[in-house]
């Protein structure tokens, strides 16, 4: 650019340094070294910069550039050696030098402390000189560094001088014997790592003083590359450092373990952290933050942690019972620095879940089998009947009890779990894991927990607002989430849900289809089509009783005596009718009971009406589900009005009937009812006991007086009943919803194994269809991995099943194949 | 030392004795002169604020002074307008650039 406009001529610049060419390079440099020497002295404000500046330059410019950087090299060095080192070497007490070739000292703590602040000082002040000294050298020989330092990849006068001081002050041994070798650098580490030492016992240090110490170390370097990681901090004092902190809190672990509980263990080595931090901060350098935090986690927690999580009275046990969740949430810190999947707390935490639900588990046994049985040996076959009504009702409560319980820990857990544990997913599914390990291990968890529905719907949820019966579900559906065997739980629920239904006892319809969806939500379609299927069927059968009405209006045959009939036709695959009639056995036919005459008109008269509209289709009734009211009159009862009306059984009101027949005074025996009526006994008897033994609602009298019902036992009505209410229910005696006894919870088991293995079958086929070959290891796992949502199923169940299936020819072995697989028939 | 802050303006002194009074800031541009300025460390430079400069005549060091507050102007800019420079003192400006370490 300059040549392009190049008209003028380019002057040559005046040789204003030319004059004297041939510089004189002894008398300069002896300029130049009484002017460094008054730069080390602090006498610089004498000098002209420029002055220097221009010699140094003018040297560089002459081709002396080499000879200028080695004499000041060996100037630094005769300084450090001559000026600097000396006092470093005064200030050194014997002491210190004992300290840190570790033999003992009888030196008083505040002695050491005295002698190594002064030493700490003294290198301070050295280091500080040094530096300023050298700033100012390399500012004046910038020339130099610029230049020749450049040109032949010398490191700067700065860096060289900084390595001097390492060298010659640092590193100088201070014994003679080669054997013994220890430099000032040395004894630097040991002092500062007694002060470190003071500084966590509590003592009081001065830390700024450590940190420019520290500052210096890690200005200097191992080499004259100056890179990062050979910085003398790094090299020599950090292992040290780490080791003797190592070695500290290695210590303090195990002292602390013997004395302090495990939440001052916990606040203890938090405050540690903490206080190893700050010192990193504020000491030390930021560069040791991680690994001595790593050596805390090592030393302290890691190697502690299981004994402090066990410890008697004060672990990770006594923290949950005791609800300290500060402490918890510190433990949860600690653990998950040591270890990301926090397996010890886990374990602990684990283990107390299952101790405490076991307990629950127990607790419920307990309270169920507690109530000792009036009769023991000898009641016989009538034991049974009057199998007595508070045990039951105990039972029923030791189920709610339970399930509450259940809930309380669950409480519990959540509240740990976010408070204390931050939501960790890890010991989320842990726990989850040990509550479903410990509810299924209660082999009548799904039967509790329906109850528990039941009972709600029945009662629990009248007065609460909607609000609160969506959370009362959704921590029933939260169980039901850990319940294993779903199938059993639907059984279960369908049963105790019929009842309500049929009886109408639920409370509330919308709870219903709201507890519905949210299973559905769930569990999963499948599940729950059943149960919507029941509420289907309700739904149909008052459109169907509805037309009935109007169909009898419309026949015009008005007459007074006529009874209202409301039918529910159920479906008789969706509704669990084994569990409405206990008693019905496959194959054998359910008695028929007989109806009187006008039921047994109303009865015909919507069978046809019914089979009318439905051909092809069976009706069978279900007199034992049903109620009916009735008006009764009763001659000697006291009052204006003489009627009262019952709200009773089907079965009763049959009883009731037979009495309308009788003239008054007249008696009937138990078997002569049954005889006219074919009600099953057990039946009978429990509601001849409802009717005539119960205090409030004695319809009739029996001979003799008491409260078992004997066939022999003779019944008149009860012309002289008496109640102040109009509506009279008499409920049949236990009717409510109970916990099954052995007997009928085999039953319900074995009844639910084969819907097992229907549901294993079907599912073996499905994946056969789908698979056409398969080994039998695949075959097995894929089979539990589709059955799990409902149940868990058994492997030698599954294996049955598969074998029936060959015998039935859907599937064959593969011959000469191993592992053994199966073929798909078609 | 003195603790007063120091003067906003430093005076330059040319090898043939022309003084040119320019602010520090501008003078700070010259790394040379930034160095022999600094108040830590305390050349006679430094306190008194005269920088004697041996090397550079007052033509050149006008050009420099110029050259100096150019700089300070356009320090963050873009697109910059050139100086103009005329050619016969190129050499020697680079010289005194070199030396002054511009």
């Amino acid at each position: 650019m300059l040549a392009g406009r190049g008209r003028n001529k380019i002057r040559p610049p005046r040789r204003g340094l030319g004059n004297n060419d041939n510089i004189d390079f002894d008398s300069m440099w002896a300029e130049l070294a009484s002017s460094l020497r008054d730069i080390h002295n602090k006498n610089a404000s004498q000098l002209s910069f420029e002055a220097l500046y221009r010699n140094a330059y003018k040297l560089v410019l002459k081709k002396r550039g080499e000879i200028l950087y080695e004499r000041v090299k060996e100037f630094e060095e005769e300084w450090l050696a001559n000026e600097v080192q000396p006092q470093i070497l005064d200030v050194l007490s014997p002491s210190l030098l004992l300290a840190s070739t570790g033999g003992n000292t009888i030196t008083t703590a505040n002695e050491k402390r005295a002698a190594g602040e002064k030493l700490l000082r003294a290198l301070k002040q050295a280091w500080e000189d040094h530096k300023l000294c050298m700033n100012m050298t390399t500012d004046v020989l910038m020339y130099m560094d610029r230049v020749y330092c450049k040109d032949f990849r010398k490191p700067s006068i700065f860096t060289a001088s900084m390595g001097q001081f390492r060298d010659y002050v640092l590193r100088t041994p201070l014994q003679p014997d080669p054997d013994h070798q220890i430099s000032i650098a040395q004894v630097l580490n040991a002092v500062i790592l007694d002060q470190v030492r003071m500084d966590r016992e509590g003592d009081i240090i001065d830390k700024s003083l450590l940190k420019s110490c520290v500052y210096m170390l890690e200005g200097l370097y191992e080499t004259e590359e100056e890179e990062e990681h050979l910085k003398l901090y790094l090299t020599s004092f950090e292992p040290e450092f780490l080791r003797a902190s190592e070695e500290f809190y290695r210590h303090e672990g195990s002292t602390l373990l013997l004395d302090a509980d495990a939440g001052t263990f916990c606040k203890h080595a938090k405050r540690r952290l903490s206080e190893e931090e700050d010192r990193c901060r504020s000491t030390l350098s930021p560069l040791t933050l991680g690994k001595i935090k790593l050596v805390i986690e090592t030393e302290l927690i890691k190697n502690h942690l299981r004994e402090v999580i066990a410890l008697e009275g004060s672990g990770v046990k006594y923290m949950i019972d005791n609800d300290r969740i500060s402490e918890l949430e510190m433990m949860y810190d600690l653990s998950a620095r040591v270890d990301p999947k926090k397996e010890e707390l886990k374990k602990a935490v684990q283990a107390r879940i299952l101790e405490q639900g076991n307990n629950v588990n127990n607790a419920t046994v307990a309270a169920t089998q507690a109530p000792p049985r009036p009769f023991a040996p000898n009641g016989g076959k009538s034991e049974e009947e009057k199998a007595p009504e508070k045990p039951i009702n105990l039972q029923t409560y030791a189920a709610i009890n339970w399930v509450d319980a259940v809930l309380r820990l669950k409480d519990k857990y959540d509240t740990f779990f976010i408070q204390a544990f931050q939501s960790d997913q890890g010991l989320q599914t842990a726990f989850t894991r040990s509550f479903t390990d410990f509810i299924n291990a209660f082999e009548r968890s799904s039967e509790y927990l329906s109850l528990f529905f039941d009972e709600n719907m029945k009662k629990g949820i009248k007065g609460k607002t909607e609000n609160e019966v969506d959370e009362l579900l959704d921590k029933g559906i939260t169980l039901l989430r850990y319940i294993q065997d779903k199938d059993m739980f639907e059984r279960y629920y369908k049963k105790h849900l019929s009842r309500r239904l049929l009886m109408k006892r639920s409370i509330s319809m919308d709870a219903e289809r709201q507890m519905i969806s949210k299973m559905k939500m769930e569990v999963g379609n499948t599940f729950t089509q059943r149960i919507e299927a029941m509420f289907k069927d309700m739904a149909v059968s008052d459109d169907i009783t509805a037309q009935y009405k109007r169909h009898v209006a419309q026949l015009g045959d008005p007459d007074p005596k006529r009874a209202e009939i409301e039918v529910h036709v159920l479906t008789s695959t969706m509704w669990p009718l084994e569990a409405m009639a206990p008693s019905y056995n496959e194959g054998e036919d359910r008695p028929k009971c007989i109806f009187p005459s006008q039921i047994e008109r109303i009865k015909q008269g919507f069978e046809k009406f019914y089979l009318d509209k439905h051909s092809g289709r069976q009706l069978t009734w279900q007199a034992n589900m049903g109620t009916a009211d009735i008006r009764a009159y009763f001659p000697e009862m006291k009052g204006a009005k003489k009627t009262r009306e019952l709200n009773v059984s089907t079965y009763a009101m049959v009883i009731l009937l037979l009495f309308n027949d009788l003239p008054p005074g007249q008696c009937i025996t138990c078997e002569e009812i049954q005889a006219q009526t074919n009600i099953p006994f057990n039946e009978l008897t429990r509601n001849l006991q409802s009717l005539a033994v119960a205090n409030k609602t004695r319809i009739l009298i029996k001979e003799p007086m008491s409260k078992d019902v004997k066939p022999t036992d003779r019944f008149f009505f009860n012309d002289s009943f008496y109640s102040q209410f109009q509506k009279i229910k008499i409920g049949v005696i236990t009717s409510g919803n109970k916990v099954e006894d052995s007997t009928e919870r085999s039953e319900t088991e074995k009844k639910n194994n084969d819907t097992r293995g229907g549901v294993i079958e079907a599912a073996v086929v499905r994946i056969m269809k789908q698979r056409k070959e398969l080994a039998h290891q695949k075959l097995i796992a894929e089979v539990i991995q589709q059955l799990t949502a409902r149940f868990m199923p058994d492997v030698n169940m599954v294996k049955k099943r598969i074998e029936s299936l060959i015998e039935r020819e859907y599937l064959e072995r593969i011959e000469e194949r191993d592992p053994p697989a199966y073929r798909y028939l078609a | 030392m003195n603790t007063t802050p120091p003067s906003p303006y430093v005076t330059l002194i040319s090898s043939d004795g022309f003084e040119f009074i320019i602010s520090r800031d501008a003078a700070c541009v010259a790394g040379t002169v930034k160095k022999m300025l600094d108040p830590q460390s305390n050349f006679a430079e430094a306190i008194s604020g005269v920088c004697t400069l041996g090397t550079i005549n007052g033509v050149v060091l006008e050009k420099v002074c110029e050259y100096l507050y150019y700089n300070l102007k356009h320090r963050d800019a873009k697109d910059v307008p050139d100086m103009e420079i005329p050619p016969e003192l190129c050499l020697e400006l680079l010289m005194a650039a070199d030396y002054l370490h511009v």
